[in-house]
């Protein structure tokens, strides 16, 4: 449920992540048509999909970023540029191995969930033998999951997602008007390694699947509940871990100034306390010191020409054609790194009338905006919003075959990749415009973000909106100030925002589309439905779907909402992401495909 | 340069005319005695000359892309990019390469004159124009009225432009400001450049007007019975015409120079318009591997820019040349 922000040169933006599961609750669908690597194209280039999880233990890994951290407490971290720390130090209850996007593994869990069969309620047992790091050094106990729930409904903690994936949990809404000062009435804890989730609906599916994300990791109340008191919470400051590794810290648990300096460097080192049998992370490096600032384009050339390093942003265009024609053992090519389109509203301004919208798309030449992207390695051409991974379960799960897969839902204006302005021009006569060409008086505000390749997609949409006779106000912001204070404010009625982005939270359809199209979920600030969609038909298809439960009945309810999303041209899709990573020469990079490709540093290892 | 009552004649003249040899000849004009001494500074007149072919591909920039067969500045071409997206470099259809969109980068760096020159000379004669009013009023009403104008002049050569252009561009970037008064764009940076340099013109104008109003020239004028405002026009500001002219074409480069940075920085002519400092900005993430689209624009750039200076330079020397560079 995070937008994508393109954050190639910019340091202060960061890219949002993904995580997913199944949570191993039932069995995985089968895969249906044509693999994944035929399906998104990264034949030639090492993928997180078919990478080997193979290392050598020892080392240590330097990390080039240019960028700081968002947020290291894991009631927190959202981006991807968090969860490669949050990941290699703490443990969810379930977690993606990083070479699957659609199934997660037991983490702190000691097995799969159990779920009720009337789908409200889910029991989670917990492994033994896990210990929090220095200076807790005790057993991790449902007890201490319990309360990493309870402390994101705390405002000081400030979770950005508890409401939106575990409202259904009893008591949480209440916990959060009460700022969680009490635990949530419907998590128990029978016994000392079991955690029970009461829900209100029955929904447990959905809520087991969004079990893998960092919220769930444990939190040591009497540790943490004194960090948590400070507005906002300075946990992450004196955090534990209970991953295989942890931040660096002094004897009284403190890592920032210790092991973490805001814009200079982050050190992971082994946690003493981690127990190589409970956990299925091999963690082959010694050290991982991350290095924060520079330039990305350096940094790149740094670490494409050196040794021990990786990049831990994605690498500018020209850096992954440099590794493509020179490095090509260095370049890993992620596919499901979620889509961009271009946000329409719906609501008020010339795309109120639908045919207008659909005379966009037809007119819009998506290969050209895939191009300015980076071309083919690193995009896919974007025929509906359920997007593709080369994890080929995924694919069935998210929904993405029940669509169309990677043709798409079968419209005229969705037929042709490159535009086809007769096509455009038969909608702009049916939306009122005889000439073909648009007439009205409306100005059409377009409102994109600066910086390669988002510039240059908003350019070809301005461009493609004058060729439609549209008088447009074109303007190029910060990326941040883009989505903050324009396209994710609803009053400032931006016509168009160009280049949208937006990534899975975890391998369920819902969080693909439910936020970003339910016109029930439109809020004044922070809004992620960009085009203002508010069409009763697709928000009560939309909320029955959220009950669905059923991995392929699920994938079926929303790979048809997506279809309608697609007929009533709500948006206008233009590229399905594929993320391109760097590594040096003796690196065995480990990718996450379920985090955008992004490096894991508790598989990657030295050569 | 106006010959006024009781004002000296300069050397040069003085001996040109001493020169004549006893023959009969006619005194040159003003004009003509500073086209004589222009003409003899080769540089300068070379700058000139490149003004000009600026000021005339400005003008005709569509003329001159048809002619030179490009396409226009604003067709985007993905097909001229590689299988990345990276744009590929000059050849005989682009012979300055292209951008990101495929967009012709020579066909842009002609239009790029448009907007440079524009704003270089609109915002020039605006700044000219207030500065040269105020410096006017202020060197020769003096007192009350001088303390007031320089103070004002004082308070709005405090205001960096930079910053001052970059929170108009923030602030008003998408809505625009006083109601849509104010967006940013061509019309916005000639204002703020007027804005901001009209100063430096007004500080100049009133210095030598407070030398010219002691004048005798000036007195005898007075003793006639001439009004303050036909003072001023009439006999001080024609001698202030080399100065003015001289300061303003130095002027003009200093404020194409701010337009590029303000588009550099992303605050001063909206894209799709073609304009250098942008151009340069957008270059500035691929410079390793398009340096065309970096390196043209800044030639355009320099060579616009060491133009207008060396002419300015020489125009200097030709109007004035008692002054020592």
């Amino acid at each position: 449920m995070r937008s994508i922000r393109t954050a190639v040169a910019l340091a202060a933006v960061a890219l949002l992540a993904v995580l997913l599961s199944a949570c191993g609750s039932s069995s995985s669908s089968s895969s249906g048509g044509s693999s994944g690597s035929e399906v998104v194209g990264t034949e030639g280039f090492a993928s997180p999909a078919t990478q080997s999880l193979e290392g050598k233990k020892g080392g240590t890994l330097e990390v080039l970023q240019e960028g700081d951290f968002e947020h290291l407490d894991p009631g927190i971290a959202y981006y991807s540029v968090d969860y490669v720390v949050i990941f290699a130090t703490q443990r969810p209850l379930y977690s993606n191995k990083p070479n699957t996007a659609s199934s997660a593994s037991p983490d702190m869990a000691s097995g799969p969930p159990e779920i009720s069969s009337d789908n409200k309620q889910i029991t989670v047992h917990l492994r033994e033998g896990v210990k929090f790091s220095p200076p807790v050094n005790r057993e991790v106990t449902a007890e201490d999951v319990a309360y990493a729930f309870q402390r994101a409904t705390n405002p000081n903690v400030a979770n950005p997602y508890v409401g939106a994936y575990f409202k259904s949990i009893e008591g949480e809404p209440q916990a959060e008007k009460e700022g969680g000062a009490k635990p949530i009435k419907g998590i128990t804890t029978p016994n000392k390694h079991t955690i029970v989730f009461k829900l209100t609906e029955p929904k447990a599916q959905f809520v087991a699947a969004a079990l893998v994300m960092p919220i769930s990791a444990a939190v040591p109340k009497e540790y943490a509940e004194k960090y948590d008191k400070n507005k906002p919470s300075n946990y992450a400051s004196y955090e534990v871990a209970t991953g295989p590794y942890m931040i660096k810290n002094n004897s009284a648990g403190k890592v920032l100034g210790v092991g973490y300096f805001p814009g200079k460097s982050l050190t992971l080192v082994r946690n003493p306390n981690w127990n190589a049998s409970t956990d299925i992370r091999p963690a082959y490096l010694n050290e991982t010191r991350v290095k924060i600032g520079g330039d990305n384009a350096v940094i790149g050339r740094q670490v494409l020409e050196g040794e021990n390093l990786v990049q831990s942003e994605p690498p500018t265009q020209a850096n992954i054609k440099l590794a493509a024609e020179k490095y090509k053992s260095q370049l890993m090519i992620s596919p499901g790194a979620g889509s961009h389109y271009i946000g329409v509203n719906n609501k008020s301004g010339p795309f109120k009338n639908e045919n207008l919208r659909k005379a966009l798309w037809a007119a819009l030449d998506r290969t050209a905006m895939d191009k300015a992207r980076g071309g083919q390695l690193v995009t896919n051409v974007m025929t509906h919003w359920l997007y593709p991974s080369n994890d080929p379960v995924w694919n069935e799960v998210i929904g993405f075959n029940a669509a169309g897969g990677i043709k798409g839902p079968k419209f005229d204006f969705n037929e042709h990749p490159e535009g086809d302005m007769t096509v455009a021009t038969e909608y702009m006569k049916k939306a009122g415009f005889p000439s073909g060409k648009y007439t009205g008086s409306e100005t059409v505000t377009i409102v994109g973000a600066k910086g390669p390749p988002a510039e240059q997609d908003a350019e070809i949409v301005n461009s493609t909106l004058k060729s439609l006779g549209f008088n447009t106000k074109f303007t190029l912001v910060e990326t941040s100030t883009m989505y903050a204070k324009y396209c994710n404010v609803p009053k400032e009625e931006i016509d168009v925002c160009p280049s949208v982005g937006w990534i899975a939270d975890f391998a369920d359809p819902q969080t693909v589309l439910n936020i970003t199209f339910n016109g029930k979920l439109i809020v004044p600030t922070g809004n992620v439905n960009w085009s203002q969609a508010n069409d009763p038909e697709l928000n009560k298809a939309m909320t029955e779907a959220e009950s669905v439960n059923g991995k392929g009945a699920r994938a079926k309810a929303w790979g048809e909402i997506d279809t309608k999303l697609v007929e009533k041209a709500i948006a206008v899709p233009f590229d399905w992401d594929k993320q391109g990573n760097i590594q040096g020469k003796n690196v065995h990079g480990v990718g996450q495909l379920w985090n955008v490709g992004s490096w894991d540093y508790s598989w990657t290892s030295l050569k | 340069m106006s010959f006024t009552t009781g004002e000296a004649r300069p050397a040069a003249e003085t001996l040109e005319f001493l020169d004549a040899g006893g023959e009969d000849v006619a005194a040159r004009s003003p004009l003509q005695l500073f086209w004589r001494r222009f003409r003899r500074d080769r540089v300068a007149v070379i700058a000139g000359g490149v003004v000009i072919v600026l000021i005339v591909i400005a003008i005709l920039a569509p003329l001159v892309v048809s002619i030179l067969g490009l396409p226009g500045p604003n067709v985007e071409n993905l097909n001229a990019t590689d299988a990345f997206g990276s744009p590929l470099g000059p050849s005989s259809a682009h012979p300055f390469g292209v951008d990101q969109l495929g967009e012709d980068v020579a066909s842009r760096v002609i239009y790029g004159t448009r907007v440079s020159l524009q704003v270089g000379i609109i915002g020039t004669a605006i700044s000219t124009l207030i500065g040269v009013t105020v410096g006017l009023i202020a060197g020769f009403y003096r007192g009350w009225v001088d303390t007031l104008l320089s103070r004002t002049v004082d308070i709005v050569l405090s205001i960096p432009i930079l910053l001052l252009g970059i929170g108009i561009g923030a602030a008003c970037s998408v809505k625009g400001c006083l109601g849509g008064t104010i967006e940013p764009g061509i019309s916005v940076i000639i204002f703020l450049i007027a804005f901001a340099t009209w100063p430096y013109m007004a500080r100049i104008v009133r210095g030598l007007v407070l030398s010219l109003r002691e004048r005798e020239f000036v007195e005898a004028s007075r003793g006639l019975g001439a009004s303050n405002w036909r003072i001023m026009l009439r006999e001080i500001l024609p001698n202030l015409t080399a100065p003015i002219i001289v300061y303003a074409t130095l002027q003009i480069p200093t404020n194409i120079l701010i337009e590029a940075a303000l588009s550099f920085l992303g605050v001063g002519i909206r894209p799709p318009t073609a304009s250098w400092g942008q151009m340069i900005a957008s270059a500035t993430p691929i410079f390793n591997t398009a340096w065309w689209y970096m390196v043209f624009p800044g030639i355009a750039l320099l060579i616009t820019v060491l133009a207008f200076n060396l002419l300015g330079d020489g125009l200097r020397d030709a109007l004035n040349p008692r002054e020592a560079r």
